[in-house]
């Protein structure tokens, strides 16, 4: 049975503690957070046997197999440093880290330790994205160069709401290299760097901030992106991330030499673009029958899941978790490849310095 | 207008936390009628003092309120927020959350830093926690009988799925447990629904409208209402009046309408709206099966209904106010057909805009 502790016992790690309860043969013997009056009511909630306000003691008393870090990002490097150097394996939600020195620092160290660490990015383990990886490695693309494109948007809100947080800056978004896009884009990047070669990587980045902050008096925060990533072989990637676009789109589309597949994140859908055509008129009706019947597979297939009860709106995370578990339990490799976590840290890295650079727009 | 019996002059320091809010702002004007010429309102580096500032001028009262921004998290700031003060109307609260771990944050965290800072002063005469309802239980009383103050409050408030039920249960045990183990001379007040202009809203005693259709849940049911400036006086009265330090207090208002009443004077006057009713044992087994596929798809659904929840928002229950009277002194200026008038007409032109 492995032990589990977390530490941060805000919203997120609601998320996590949910999810421990309901794998078998795991056992949260901890919480932990600076205020203890939260590691305690997360404790109570979830069933922990113990609650700490100090990292060190809860190590040191429960000695947990694995440590959830789901505290601030800024301090993800040091409480993950910590963890590894106490013998305990490491989840740490996404930002990873604030950059990709911090991120290459704490993976040497996690291999030095001979531990195992992951992170948090749920939806590179959604059903539709494991389904993707099998046709990808099944040839269903064919052979790279691909080409992919991600939209990932976020809703700011109304004025109220957007108001409200553009004044809030004491929150730790505000203190990421990179604000609001720091936080958001590790999920879209993480998705591209997936098909990505590892060398030699090539990223152009304009960021601005929209209208609709303009008119709330903001123009330092960068709350819309658009990159242009290209790797050695010629694989190409163009990324949005916008806060103003409607609908607020999260869709991911990977075209190869053969074929292509779209994944639509907010339908949870999966669709087959097949690479060829039909002749003359033909071709625009038959394909469009065979999308019709695409989307309505996926939603049988989203209604099968909801009656099996495998589509909770966590389920990403649970699998993720869930394998990360077994890669400790069995040796096996993680579930996110740490080269793929260090390319997605240099990325976000250079996106951040090119959109806050004194010369962008 | 200052009773002589009072336990703080009015030229003492007082403190309304949440001063910005609905209530909150309310609760100033109440002061400043009363002649307190030393209030200190604390608002959020978030919130739109607009509001605040427009009673404030409407009085002319600029040199006797002093507007704060504070940040409840930070102990050093409470300490200074604090300093001097004899009564705290701790009217703050975390409304809109859906997550446990932050309604519990904001109002339990935050509690316990304001009453370590009057601790730490020792100058404190009452601390009046502003609390809720939705605290209540409703699931062994009768149907159709009275909830008032010596009705329990809920036990497992995790297992409702209401994060500010939670974080107000946690809230209220803290303020008892410093009042029983450091003498935190405290008054707990629960309003009922506080209605009135500034809030456009069907209370969800009245029906929920997440499918698309009104489903009306309360039918014959009294409303827990109480308009914003009653329940306003209510929370000072209960800062003000001696010998009542470890006592709740329920605000509702006299003449409660009906929730069927609420919603057919809603839809003549603000919007007609389509809604459905739900007859209670229809309501009841919908909220159970619902807790059940809940508790069965390990959270697949949210446990938004469930019996607890319909216990406490739509089990007929009667309202009293009679203690909050006796013990107090408070009566409702604004009656509940005035109240409700002015409340429609402020949803009708909203509704316009």
């Amino acid at each position: 049975m492995l032990k589990i502790g977390i530490v941060g016992c805000g919203k997120i790690a609601e998320a996590h503690a949910a999810i421990i309860k309901n794998i078998d043969n795991i056992n949260l013997v901890g919480t932990c957070d600076r205020e203890i009056l939260m590691a305690k009511q997360l404790a109570e909630r979830y069933g922990a046997k113990a609650f700490y306000d100090n990292l060190n003691e809860m190590l040191e008393k429960e000695k947990p197999d694995v440590v959830h870090v789901t505290t601030p990002p800024l301090s993800h490097f040091e409480i993950a440093a910590k963890c590894l150097n106490s013998g305990c394996h490491v989840i740490v939600e996404k930002p990873f880290t604030v950059n990709s020195d911090e991120t290459k620092k704490i993976i040497e160290l996690a291999q030095k330790q001979k531990l195992k660490i992951s992170v948090g990015a749920d939806e590179q383990f959604s059903g539709i994205a494991i389904e993707m990886r099998k046709m990808v490695s099944g040839g269903w693309l064919g052979e790279p160069p691909y080409h992919m494109d991600c939209y990932y948007c976020y809703d700011l809100g109304d004025e109220k709401y957007a108001s409200a947080f553009l004044k809030n800056r004491s929150h730790w978004v505000w203190q990421l290299p990179g604000q609001l896009i720091h936080n958001i884009i590790p999920h879209a990047v993480m998705k591209i760097c997936e098909y990505m070669d590892l060398e030699e990587i090539q990223i152009t980045a304009v960021g601005f901030t929209s209208q609709f902050l303009r008119n709330l008096r903001e123009s330092y925060l960068r709350d819309e992106l658009r990159a242009i990533i290209r790797d050695k072989r010629g694989s190409t990637a163009y990324l949005t991330f916008s806060t103003q676009m409607r609908p607020a789109l999260r869709l991911f589309a990977v075209l190869g030499t053969k074929n292509g597949l779209l994944i639509d994140q907010d339908h949870h859908a999966l669709i087959r673009i097949k690479g060829g055509g039909y002749l003359s008129y033909a071709n625009k009706i038959i394909p469009l029958n065979n999308y019709a019947r695409q989307y309505r597979k996926n939603m049988f297939k989203n209604i099968r899941l909801f009656l099996k009860r495998q589509f909770q709106m966590k389920r990403g995370l649970y699998n993720l978790i869930n394998s990360f578990y077994n890669s400790i339990i069995n040796d096996g490799p993680p579930p996110i490849p740490y080269e793929q976590i260090i390319l997605c840290s240099s990325i976000i890295d250079s996106i951040i310095n090119q959109i806050y650079s004194k010369n962008a727009s | 207008m200052v009773k002589d019996n009072y336990i703080v002059d009015v030229g003492e320091p007082v403190l309304v936390t949440g001063s910005s809010g609905f209530i909150g702002r309310r609760v100033v004007e109440n002061l400043i009628l009363r002649g307190f010429n030393k209030v200190r309102c604390l608002v959020r580096e978030t919130s739109d003092i607009e509001p605040l500032k427009k009673v404030i001028n409407s009085y002319d009262a600029n040199d006797r309120i002093e507007i704060v921004r504070g940040n409840l998290f930070s102990k050093d700031e409470c300490k200074k927020i604090t300093e001097k003060i004899k009564v705290i109307f701790h009217l703050a609260a975390g409304t809109r959350t859906k997550s446990f771990s932050e309604a519990f944050l904001n109002s339990v965290v935050t509690t316990r830093n304001l009453i370590e800072a009057v601790i730490h002063h020792s100058c404190i005469r009452r601390f009046v926690n502003v609390s809720s309802f939705s605290v209540y239980t409703n699931i062994k009383k009768k149907t159709g009988k009275i909830l008032d103050e010596a009705c329990p409050v809920e036990d497992s408030p995790e297992t409702r799925a209401e994060a500010y039920c939670y974080g107000k249960v946690k809230q209220d045990e803290l303020v008892m447990e410093y009042g029983k183990k450091m003498g935190l001379p405290y008054v707990i007040v629960r309003p009922g629904t506080v209605y009135g202009p500034g809030k456009n809203f069907i209370p969800g005693r009245v029906g929920i409208d997440s499918f698309g259709i009104f489903l009306h849940f309360g039918g014959s049911n009294p409303l827990p209402l109480t308009y914003v400036e009653n329940c306003a006086e209510a929370i000072v009265l209960s800062g003000l009046v001696p010998g009542i330090e470890g006592e709740v207090f329920n605000i509702v208002d006299d003449n409660l309408p009906t929730s069927r009443e609420f919603l057919w004077l809603y839809k003549k006057h603000v919007d007609r709206l389509k809604s459905i009713y739900v007859p209670k044992p229809l309501g009841l087994l919908f909220c159970i099966l619902w807790e059940k596929f809940a508790k069965w798809s390990q959270g697949q659904l949210p446990p938004a209904f469930s019996y607890r929840e319909w216990a406490a928002y739509w089990k007929k229950t009667q309202y009293s106010n009679r203690k909050i009277k006796q013990r107090l002194g408070w009566q409702p200026k604004v009656t509940t057909s005035e109240g409700l008038e002015k409340f429609f007409a402020y949803c009708s032109q909203i509704k316009k805009k």
